[in-house]
Formats: structure tokens, C-alpha cells, sequence
């Protein structure tokens, strides 16, 4: 099969299967549509039967297919920028949560969570709406930069470095939530704690909106990129050679993955490890090459995250297991398998 | 290969889940039948306060869901849903019971959860919380209007009645509550539940210094220096019992902690601020009394 339309097979079948789990994540859940099928009342929802209960709607349309497009499109960019940030960086250590990104967003998040409340009059009203989600941009998008800053230089990223940047900025972020706990009130201790284990609980239509027109602008430029990256996999001097911009390049990367991670934070909390896990299966089986990697990882992302979700909010009902508790169950051991394998390299 | 028996070991795990998913949904129909409602409405309230309230006004039986705090009456065990903690509750579970009407406080809701429950239709009142007698007499009134029982006026009467019961206590006693899970240990300054209750029993309250709960520090247990020790039950038998809360960091130095002056009282009586509240008070009055002589 020529290289291309293997792709087309491999994006055509997880695609079918993301379809299967979704399917199945429509009919998980503790609510009883009275005896009916819950296809065959979103069916008729999409249809706009107006004899159905809005209690039925709403489960099915607000709470139900709301947060399994928001587990899609958010499954989708943590792994999307996990792997983008390893081929910028040329490992497979790299991923959001690992080199601080996360923590950084959710250390603004929670700024705004708790302190928010002081200087929110000041400001426009636009931007009072989605404070949360600003600052966790903004705390995406500053770790990023200190990481790179710190870690490169002369062109070339040393691991060690980076992962211990991602350590410090975790100690950062670490205390100063630890702050906030200490001065915040019962309620917004709760919120933080939720918060910091992350949930799609808050999924709404509006969100996924803001989510798409996100995910749409980052894949715009990151998913042609896989040449590029499979090029600096040799070297960033060899890469200049074949006529890319590296510096470009690098800069697109830092930006697009700061503003899906801090998005996916301002809106889910803090889920790990999908930017690491994904690849990391994806790489066993198609090797180190970014045209296939980068477009697959979106819609495996998907899978993993819309699979781990219908069983976070189904094994322990009516309440439900915080997300980022199952996906860090699942990559600590393969964070561990990637060092055994790059024991020497590192 | 590889390729194929991770598919093939993806697809077993999907369908597996499969079935596990219609066993659970037989469940659920089963619970939602034995829970046939008897009258038109059908409460889910999520205040320990408020689920007392309703019960007192002798609504018990529509109420088909609460959260963890409503401990009171212990019969809505066997009638009533429990749905978790507001702060890590979701929506589908509230819709689950097929609810008519949703009552709960302003203070303890989660903010996303109070939005889900706003957008999806479902009758819903908010009620704002204060902690004292006046402020519950409000919250009473306002839930029986909420249900439509107009014949609130007795449970108010109980209150006053109950409350002319409390002796007064010649100097008053410096109480410390503290609030004891696991590990963490919180004593409670002002505007809180604790605050006021103590206030009604004819204590002080020994922290007067910031409002809400903040973590214990040795120190500052042992400038506040209480004259009694004030634990829920449930936490002080958390915390190792009487021989626990001596030991606790500064306890020692403290005249509670000399003289042994530790008291506790059942969570849900002494937090609830419902129809209660006289008798809370009463019961606290009693166990200060005894303990300052």
C-alpha cells in the first residue's frame, strides 16, 4: 500500500471505532430514558419531536452528547500536542503535563478560581466570562516559553533539562495551589481539588464551540507539519538544509500547543498524560513518522479520552471518578517503559 | 500482528464494557421502580437543612433524592437517593430520580453543577443560608412555600419554644470546635454554623479571629485557649476519641485540654440550621453546662 492511502486506511478504522465507543458512551449512564432507547430519543431530539420529556432531551442532548464531543475534541488535542511537542523537542518526554505546561495553566486557573472575585469588576465583560480560561492560556503559554528558554540552547534541546524545568514548574505551581488551598474557603477548596484531577462534568455546547473553532485554527497549522518534524528528526542544521524554517517552525508549534493546552485545562481540569500515552502506542506501531503520527494521534486522542471518560463517570455512580486519576494510572507505566528504553539516550 | 491483536484486544474490551452496561441499566430500572412516588411531587434536595425541613412539614415521602448531608430523618436512607457530595455531584444521577422540583442552599453547590441544573428545566430553588434563628425561620417559611404547605408556623413555634429552654451560663465558656476528618483538622472561626450554635448555647466561640475554617495550628489552639473541646461525633471518633484529642498538637496546654473538657454532637444536628435548631441548641447548652462546673 503506498504510504498515503495506508494513512487514509488507519484514519478510516480508528475513526469507525471512535463511532463504536461513542455509540457506546451514548447508552452509558444512570439515567432511564423511561423504558426508550437512548438512540432512538436523541434520534428524535435531532429530528425536533417535540413530544419528548425535556428532562429526556436535556439527558441525552445537554448532558450526555455535550460532554461526549467535548471528550472528542479535548482527547483529541491533548494528544495532538503531546505529539507535536515531541517531535519539536525530538523526544518522547515530551508532552504537556511532563515539562509543566499543565501545571502552569492550572496554576493560573486556579489564581482565577480563587482571587478572582477581587479583580473581576475591573475588567471587561468578555473577559470575565472566560477568565478561567485566559489564565490557564496564559500559564500554558508562559511555561512553555521558560522551558524552551531554559532547555535549548545553540539550537539543541537537552532532555534532562527540560524534564527538570517541567519538575520545577510543577513545584511552583505545586506550592502556590498549596497557598491557595490555605486562604480558600471550604467550597473553593473542593472546586480546586476537582479541579486539579480533572472532569468533562462541565461540558456544554458552548464550550465545545469554543473547543472546535480552537482545535480547527491548531490543526490548520499543525497537522501538514509531519514533514517537517520527520525533518528535524535529523538534526535542526540538516532540517535548515531541506529548506525549512526551523525557527518558524518552532514558534508555530509553542503557540498552537500552548493554546490547546491551556484550553483543554480552562475547561477540564488537569487530565494527564493523554499528550504521552497516545504517541507512545502510536510510535510502536508506525515508527517515528510524523505524517502518520500527527493525524492519527488526533483521532486515537479521542478514543482514549472518550473510553477512559464513559468509565470514569459510569464505575462509581451516581458519583463519578475524577478523569485525570485513570489516565495517570495508564501513563505512569508507560512513562516508565519509556525510560527503560531510552535508559542510555537520556 | 501486532497490529492486529491490539484491535482485536480493544474490540474485547469494548464489548465486555458492553455488557457489564445493560446488567447495571437492569439495576437501575429496578431501583427506579420500588421508588414509585406517592403524591405528585418529586423533591431532590441537597441540604441537609432544607431535607429536614421538607420532612418536618411531613413531605418525607416525595423526596426521592438528597446529598450526603442529610442524614435526618435516617428513614429517607430506605426512600431517598443518595446522590454524593453537591461538590462532586453530576447531573445525570439528579435526573436519574426524575425529580419535579430541586431544592438546595447557596452555599455549598458547586457553580457548574448549579448551572447544569438551571438548564435543564427542572423547577429549582436556591435559598440563602444564614446561619442564626431568624435566618432559619426564613428558611423554613420559604421552603414550605416551595412545596406548597402553608402550615410552616408550628416548626418556628418549636424553635422559640426549644430555645427558651437554653439556661444561661454565668461566664461564658470559650468553646473551639474542631473539624476532624482523617487527617485534616479545621477549627471553625466566625460566620459559620459552629460559630452561631455556640453563641446560642450560651459559649463563645474561642477563634474570633478570621471567618470559615482554616487547618489547626499548635499555636494558635493555644492562644485561643478553650475552655471546652466541641467535636462532631463522627470526627472525634475519627480522631482516636477523648484519648486522640488530647494529644492533638497544643491540646495539652489548653484549659480544655487540662481539665479534659471534650464534648461532640451528632454532625447533622449541629450543621443543619433546620427545624432542629432549638433542639441543637438545647443539647449544647447542656453539654457546656455540664462541662464548665
Amino acid at each position: 500500500m503506498k504510504t498515503q492511502s495506508k494513512l487514509y486506511f488507519y484514519l478510516s478504522i480508528s475513526a469507525i471505532l471512535l463511532a463504536i465507543i461513542a455509540v457506546w458512551s451514548l447508552s452509558t449512564g444512570v439515567y432511564n430514558f423511561n423504558g426508550a432507547s437512548p438512540y432512538k430519543v436523541l434520534w428524535e431530539v435531532v429530528k425536533g419531536n417535540e413530544n419528548i420529556s425535556p428532562s429526556d432531551t436535556y439527558v441525552i442532548w445537554d448532558v450526555r452528547a455535550a460532554r461526549i464531543v467535548m471528550a472528542i475534541l479535548i482527547g483529541s488535542m491533548l494528544a495532538v500536542s503531546g505529539t507535536g511537542l515531541q517531535g519539536l523537542f525530538k523526544n518522547p518526554l515530551a508532552t504537556g503535563d511532563l515539562i509543566g505546561l499543565t501545571s502552569g495553566a492550572t496554576l493560573l486557573a486556579a489564581i482565577a478560581i480563587v482571587l478572582g472575585g477581587h479583580f473581576k469588576q475591573y475588567l471587561p465583560e468578555v473577559v470575565q466570562f472566560s477568565l478561567v480560561g485566559i489564565s490557564a492560556f496564559i500559564g500554558a503559554f508562559l511555561s512553555m516559553m521558560l522551558v524552551y528558554r531554559i532547555s535549548t540552547s545553540g539550537g539543541k534541546t537537552n532532555v534532562v533539562m527540560m524534564l527538570l524545568t517541567g519538575v520545577a514548574i510543577t513545584a511552583i505551581g505545586f506550592s502556590i495551589t498549596g497557598f491557595l488551598i490555605y486562604i480558600s474557603k471550604d467550597e473553593q477548596l473542593r472546586d480546586l481539588t476537582f479541579w486539579n484531577l480533572g472532569s468533562l462534568a462541565a461540558a456544554t455546547w458552548t464550550k465545545n464551540i469554543v473547543l472546535v473553532i480552537v482545535l480547527i485554527i491548531s490543526y490548520i497549522v499543525l497537522i501538514p507539519k509531519g514533514k517537517a518534524l520527520n525533518a528535524m528528526m535529523l538534526g535542526e542544521k540538516d532540517a535548515q538544509h531541506l529548506g525549512i524554517n526551523v525557527e518558524k517552525l518552532k514558534k508555530e508549534i509553542i503557540i498552537v500547543v500552548a493554546l490547546m493546552v491551556g484550553t483543554s485545562v480552562a475547561f477540564s481540569g488537569t487530565i494527564g498524560f493523554v499528550g504521552l500515552i497516545v504517541p507512545y502506542i502510536l510510535r510502536l506501531l508506525f515508527k517515528s513518522d510524523y505524517t502518520f503520527i500527527l493525524p492519527l494521534s488526533a483521532v486515537c486522542g479521542s478514543i482514549l479520552l472518550l473510553t477512559g471518560d464513559t468509565f470514569s463517570r459510569s464505575i462509581v455512580e451516581p458519583s463519578e471518578l475524577p478523569i485525570g486519576i485513570l489516565t495517570a494510572l495508564m501513563g505512569g507505566p508507560i512513562f516508565i517503559a519509556i525510560l527503560i528504553k531510552f535508559k542510555k539516550s537520556l | 500482528m501486532k497490529k492486529i491483536i491490539l484491535v482485536a484486544s480493544i474490540l474485547l474490551a469494548v464489548a465486555s464494557c458492553k455488557k457489564a452496561e445493560s446488567a447495571k441499566q437492569e439495576n437501575t430500572a429496578e431501583t427506579n421502580a420500588s421508588q414509585t412516588p406517592k403524591t405528585n411531587n418529586k423533591i431532590v434536595t441537597l441540604n441537609g437543612g432544607i431535607t429536614e425541613i421538607v420532612s418536618a412539614l411531613g413531605h418525607e415521602k416525595e423526596i426521592v433524592g438528597t446529598d450526603v448531608t442529610s442524614t435526618y430523618p435516617e428513614t429517607l436512607k430506605a426512600t431517598a437517593k443518595d446522590l454524593g457530595h453537591v461538590r462532586s455531584m453530576t447531573i445525570e444521577p439528579i435526573m436519574a430520580v426524575n425529580p419535579t422540583l430541586i431544592l438546595a442552599s447557596d452555599k455549598d453547590i458547586n457553580p457548574e453543577l448549579l448551572g447544569k441544573i438551571k438548564s435543564s428545566g427542572i423547577k429549582t430553588e436556591i435559598f440563602k443560608q444564614e446561619y442564626s434563628v431568624e435566618g432559619t425561620k426564613k428558611l423554613i417559611e420559604q421552603v414550605a412555600k416551595a412545596i406548597g404547605n402553608t402550615d410552616y408556623q408550628k416548626l418556628n413555634d418549636k424553635i422559640d419554644a426549644d430555645l427558651k429552654q437554653v439556661q444561661p451560663i454565668a461566664k461564658k465558656p470559650k468553646v473551639l470546635f474542631i473539624y476532624a476528618r482523617g487527617n485534616m483538622l479545621m477549627v471553625s472561626g466566625t460566620k459559620t454554623p459552629m460559630d452561631a450554635l455556640i453563641g446560642l448555647a450560651g459559649g463563645q466561640n474561642a477563634v474570633t479571629e478570621f471567618e470559615d475554617f482554616k487547618p489547626l495550628t499548635p499555636e494558635a489552639v493555644v492562644k485561643a485557649n478553650p475552655d471546652v473541646l466541641f467535636f462532631f461525633s463522627s470526627g472525634l471518633q475519627g480522631a482516636g476519641g477523648n484519648e486522640g484529642a488530647l494529644k492533638m498538637p497544643g491540646v495539652s496546654q489548653t484549659n480544655a485540654g487540662k481539665n479534659k473538657k471534650i464534648i461532640a454532637m451528632d454532625g447533622g444536628l449541629v450543621s443543619g440550621f433546620g427545624p432542629r435548631l432549638g433542639e441543637a441548641a438545647v443539647g449544647l447548652n447542656k453539654l457546656l453546662i455540664e462541662n464548665t462546673k
